[in-house]
């Protein structure tokens, strides 16, 4: 597939960061220590849904270690609008809301106040002293419960969109939508086969080991400094600008080094907090959440009621797909329902299909994005009636899902049209691998059954803007300064690009990723977006630089016209390599540095499939992973080790989110396994080794063929272990996560 | 001449046409042709110039960042596709 | 967390006096669940008497005549390394190898296992198994209790003011002894028992002479089901006399639902977990 060579794309150097992340050296956000450095503690709602009646902060004021304490009211004045911070048109109000609850607070976990103090124990002993006076409300936990005519209301203002046009009922679903192709009716008619399924998901945390944390510095000159844990350095300052009503220019971001993200830290929780209370005590504060905060009181990502209906002829032809997809956005608007609906059938080619999707507010934490948001949960809808209809069809699943495929020119229901995609070289990679065949082997005693099955997913990626600046230094070697947080390697695969095009080695390259003032705007380290559209940035700067060492060489030779190949500078007789050009650079001019700006379009999303053998004990129900294979179109794996991290990383989060996570609600709303404990995330000893196979059906429109990994390799996990356990138990699971005794209850029932 | 691909939902306003051909070098005149040659669309894609909040602009399948400001050459495909929006969302992670 | 002030007393006579001078006081042991509950202010207390630095608390002695005599604050790491250990309770080690990790173990203790009072604690079914016998320092002298009457509701043991435990004692097994404490989570490591149970069984000339048989996680403290390992003295050692007593086992038991897993299907695991360990020790005569 793809055919050209290079001399370092595709290699696998170590990274930049490894020492001092091996060693430990490596400065994450908490620890940052400036001096007089003050605590911050929040004060969060222990109800679902309450009015907020009274809140008293005297008591805690007047504490000898406090130093300040804030609520909703220290924000600004500012009228309520509808502002971009790359999330999205979002109001104002509710992205503040979450912050710091006014009036109500929506959920268990909702931030209602905070404190600045000399310790962290004082911060918290100071936060308990404020008293909230609640009326509690009734609560909603799910979509179809908030769906429901007479349902509590969380938000009096909230009006439901409809096919693009305001309604005016008050409602918890905050917008309705519809894609259409075809006609859906009569393609059903000429099916004949007809599986139709509903399916419910939890809630599931991104559940990245490191908690949010943010020291804020009001300085005397009026500049906000603010150092934290993001996916996103000018999110955070754009967020922390509108919502204190500041200039962008007086707020300055330095993004740490990141324990984590896969979407939950694009979203700003405790930053423009600590910048209100630095503002109040005229010094730094530092607020770090704890597990059972960051369960509580960031955003996982939604739950969902779906269902799917899908027609075939007898052949395998699918002829007709309906999709009703009712996501819960937790607190405030925003369910990531309208790309569920972009990926649901994104995979197969048919011609009719209509799909419907509800955004639903509910009293959980307000969602954030999560590895693909949205897609899993449909995926896991899609995948498994198409593995009931390739069992009743007596297809091999896989042979189905080639038939159907999607190719260079299919149409989805939204209206967009493929490019150049890898959805069959994926799916005829998954065919051809030794693990599709390989026998499952003897169950490990009588009570186990083993089965295998498969699911791909797709995610569109994203593109969005981003920045690179190189500095040529005397002895050859280049700094590369980018503004993406760091969290796969992704600044060795950006590096390794320059590199290429300037004939280099990869340690010849000293990355660094930093503030917001010193590099231009860079969009999230989300989206799969990094490698692709930064190390696209950083190929363009160092054509840059190309261009600027030709006209140097050109004035030292004397010569108008200077060729570049390999790394090496030639005209006529005249040969300098890189590094030996770079030492005489001086000599004939200003120092080179190449800067590129770029707007990256075509991102071109990414397949990913997933092969998968369990052994379910059918007396228990518990299911163990034997084995795991994870096939991903990756475009162009500029660092193989780090995609294959990708695919691994996603497979395993995927495994996690089939098997044991979810947010365990009593029935008032409370979070009743907010710890790692009994949040069952896989352990080491929870997974095998997960293999992969990289497909590179190269992306047309970057320099290198990049697609985005980071994502799509969560998608098919849960299906794929759900058709295994219907391969091994003839059981349908259709309810995540499919833990022991959800199992158990399948297998008792069919 | 670049084409624009009609969401179901909005092609009463075409008479039933699925794909239309219309001049302009942007998506602001894209939409601007269309809204002349299919008076019912006024209103259904932009409002007091702005993409309605419902709306994303897609070229040849994929999201545009600019929207409306997107230069469009006359081979590609203008498509209007669902917007992500709301309190915590986006097509990101 | 709240700070607390420290002492590590080096005699039995000491603690007795220092827990006497300070009734909020808390002993420690290996602190992994004492100092867990203190960060997460699920306990306060002013001071933290820390019992390892006693040496009855800390020994581990075999008496080939009488028994196995463990300090209640030696770690699990020195258990599963001890060789007669290892040979005359091989079930004992392999409990004391599941509680936690590497880590966890170089500090957990069977003692504080116990102390905690948890009705999920690991170690405890089996130690009822074993009839291992608590003995407890106080105010009033020496008194020893069997395990299984020691825990009385989640978190409280019956350990009165100026109370604690100096050590577990292990009676020698007899001939055709075998034991095996089995649990069930839903991954395999670092999880809460959802069911655990412990058996023994000491088959002479091809009959159950004895069985002991107890729960974890199924009722406010570990259980005992004396009935259960009853109804197999005297039987061959049949499936069928094997699925009587787990049918006993799972009626004694008295579950919640919680988070963790729902009560019926802790019921249900009752019944699995018994048949699988008493199959365990009586398929390894
Ligand atoms: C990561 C992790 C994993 C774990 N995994 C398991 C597991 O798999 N299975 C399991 O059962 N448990 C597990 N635990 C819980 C804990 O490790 C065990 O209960 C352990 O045996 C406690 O022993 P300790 O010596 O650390 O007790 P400590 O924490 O020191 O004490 C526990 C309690 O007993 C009291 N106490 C201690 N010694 C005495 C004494 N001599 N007299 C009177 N009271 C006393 C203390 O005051 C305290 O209330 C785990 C804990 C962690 C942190």
């Amino acid at each position: 597939m793809s055919t050209t060579t290079y001399h370092l794309i595709g290699t696998r150097p170590p990274r930049h960061d490894g020492a001092d992340k091996v060693t430990g050296r490596a400065l994450y956000g908490a620890d940052l220590k400036l001096a007089g450095t003050l605590h911050g503690a929040i004060l969060r709602s222990p109800h679902a849904h309450a009015r907020i009646v009274s809140i008293d902060t005297k008591a805690a004021s007047q504490h000898p270690a406090c130093r300040a304490v804030v609520t909703a009211e220290d924000f600004p004045e500012t009228p309520d609008r509808i502002v971009d911070l790359g999330e999205g048109d979002t109001p104002l109000s509710y992205i503040r809301g979450n912050m710091l609850a006014r009036r109500k607070t929506l959920y268990q976990g909702h931030a209602v106040a905070a404190v600045a103090a000399t310790s962290p124990q004082a911060a918290a002993e100071i936060a308990a002293l404020i008293q909230v006076v609640y009326e509690p409300l009734p609560c909603v936990l799910t979509a179809p419960a908030a769906m429901a005519k007479g349902a509590p209301l969380l938000h009096g203002d909230l009006r439901c969109t409809e096919f693009g046009q305001p309604t005016t009922e008050a409602s918890n679903v905050a917008d309705h939508f519809r894609q259409v192709m075809g006609d859906s009716e009569k393609g059903f008619a000429e099916a004949d086969v007809i599986v139709e399924r509903e399916f419910t998901t939890s809630t599931v945390h991104q559940g990245y080991i490191e908690p949010h944390t943010a020291t804020a510095l009001w300085n005397n000159d009026g500049r906000l400094l603010i150092w934290c844990s993001t996916q996103g350095s000018f999110v955070v300052r754009d967020t922390v600008a509108c919502m204190l009503d500041l200039p962008v220019s007086r707020v300055r971001v330095t993004p740490m080094e990141i324990g984590g993200g896969f979407g939950g830290k694009v979203p700003v929780y405790v930053e423009p907090v600590a910048a209100l209370l630095s503002k109040k005590s005229g010094q730094p504060v530092k607020i770090t959440m704890t597990r059972r905060e960051v369960l509580e009181g960031s955003g996982p990502t939604p739950g969902s009621f779906i269902r799917v209906k899908i027609g075939a002829k007898q052949d395998g032809t699918l002829v007709a797909a309906q999709a009703y997809l009712a996501y819960e956005a937790g607190a405030y608007p925003g369910a990531m329902v309208a790309p569920a609906a972009t990926c649901v059938f994104a995979a197969y080619d048919i011609a009719n299909q209509t799909i419907d999707g509800y955004d639903v507010v509910v009293n959980k934490p307000s969602t954030a994005p999560y590895r693909a948001p949205g897609a899993t949960n449909a995926a896991f809808a899609t995948e498994t009636v198409l593995d009931e209809i390739a069992e009743k069809l007596k297809l091999d699943p896989l042979a189905l899902r080639l038939k159907n495929a999607s190719k260079e020119g299919t149409r989805r229901a939204d209206g967009a049209k493929f490019r150049r995609i890898g959805c069959v070289e994926v799916l005829e990679t998954m065919k051809a691998h030794p693990h599709y065949t390989a026998p499952l082997g003897e169950p490990s005693h009588a009570e186990a059954k083993r089965g295998r099955g498969v699911a791909v997913g797709f995610w569109m990626n994203a593109g969005l803007p981003s920045s690179c600046t190189l500095n040529v230094h005397a002895d050859g070697s280049v700094g590369l300064i980018e503004g993406s947080t760091d969290i796969g390697g992704s600044r060795t695969s950006i590096a390794m690009m320059a590199a290429e095009v300037l004939g280099l080695q990869a340690d010849d390259m000293r990355p660094s990723v930093v503030d917001t003032d010193t590099i231009g705007y860079t969009g999230v380290t989300g989206g799969s977006r990094t490698t692709f559209a930064t190390g696209w940035a950083a190929y363009e700067a160092a054509q840059d630089v190309v261009k600027q060492m030709k006209e140097r060489a050109a004035k030292l030779w004397k010569v108008d016209e200077v060729h570049f190949a390999d790394g090496v500078f030639s005209a006529g007789e005249h040969r300098l390599s890189f590094k030996e050009l770079a030492a005489r650079v001086g000599e004939v001019g200003a120092p080179v540095v190449g800067r590129a700006s770029i707007n990256a379009k075509g991102p071109g999303g990414s397949f990913a499939g997933a092969i998968v053998d369990v052994e379910v004990d059918v007396e228990t129900g518990k299911t163990s992973i034997l084995r795991f294979t994870c096939v991903q179109d990756a475009g162009k794996a500029i660092h193989p080790s780090y995609v294959e991290g990708q695919m691994q990383g996603g497979s395993v989060q995927g495994i996690g989110w089939a098997l044991n996570e979810e947010y365990f609600m009593s029935p008032e709303g409370r979070m009743m396994n907010a710890s790692f404990l009994d949040y069952r995330m896989p352990t080491a000893l929870d997974v095998p080794m997960i293999d992969t196979a990289i497909v590179e059906v190269p992306n047309p429109v970057h320099p290198y063929g990049v697609r985005g990994v980071g994502e799509a390799n969560i998608v098919s996990p849960p299906a794929a272990i759900a058709n295994a356990i219907h391969a091994a138990t003839g059981c349908r699971m259709r309810h995540l996560p499919m833990n022991p005794p959800s199992v158990l209850a399948a297998i008792q029932q069919c | 001449m670049p084409s624009v691909y009609i969401p179901a939902l909005l092609r009463s306003a075409t008479g039933g046409q699925e794909l239309v051909k219309v001049p302009g070098a942007t998506v602001r005149e894209v939409v601007a042709s269309l809204e002349r040659e299919f008076p019912a669309l006024v209103g259904r894609l932009v409002k007091d110039g702005r993409l309605l909040p419902n709306l994303a602009i897609g070229i040849d399948g994929e999201v545009s960042f600019l929207g409306l400001a997107e230069d469009v050459g006359p081979e590609q495909e203008v498509q209007f596709l669902t917007a992500i929006k709301g309190g915590r969302s986006e097509a990101l992670s | 967390m709240r700070s607390f002030d420290y002492a590590a007393p080096v005699s039995l006579a000491e603690a007795l006096a220092l827990l006497a001078a300070h009734p909020t006081a808390r002993v420690l042991a290996g602190g992994t669940d004492l100092l867990v509950q203190l960060k997460s202010g699920r306990r306060e207390t002013p001071l933290v008497v820390d019992l390892k630095k006693i040496p009855e608390l800390k020994a581990i002695t075999f008496d080939a005549a009488e028994g196995l005599t463990i300090g209640a604050t030696v770690p699990c790491c020195q258990l599963t390394a001890h060789a007669d250990l290892r040979r005359v309770y091989p079930s004992l080690a392999e409990v004391a190898g599941l509680i936690g990790g590497t880590a966890v173990q170089g500090r957990a203790s069977l003692g504080g296992n116990l102390c905690n009072a948890a009705p999920s604690a690991d170690s405890v079914p089996l130690m009822i198994a074993l009839s291992a016998q608590a003995r407890v320092a106080g105010p009033q002298g020496l008194r020893t209790v069997a395990v299984e009457d020691f825990c009385v509701a989640p978190g409280k043991s019956i350990l009165g003011p100026g109370e604690f435990l100096v050590s577990i004692f292990f009676p020698l097994p007899a001939p055709g002894f075998h034991a095996h404490y089995l649990r069930f989570i839903p991954r395999n490591e670092m999880d809460i028992a959802v069911v655990g149970v412990g058996v023994s069984t000491t088959v002479q000339d091809g009959k159950i002479a004895a069985a002991r048989i107890a729960l974890a996680s199924v009722a406010p403290t570990p259980l005992f089901v004396k009935a259960a390992g009853d109804s197999l003295v005297g039987q061959a050692p049949t499936s069928e006399a094997i699925a009587g007593a787990a049918t006993l086992a799972q009626a004694a038991a008295k579950p919640i639902s919680d988070m963790r897993a729902p009560a019926d299907y802790r019921r249900h695991l009752c019944d699995v977990l018994t048949r699988r360990a008493l199959t365990a020790t009586l398929g390894a005569q």
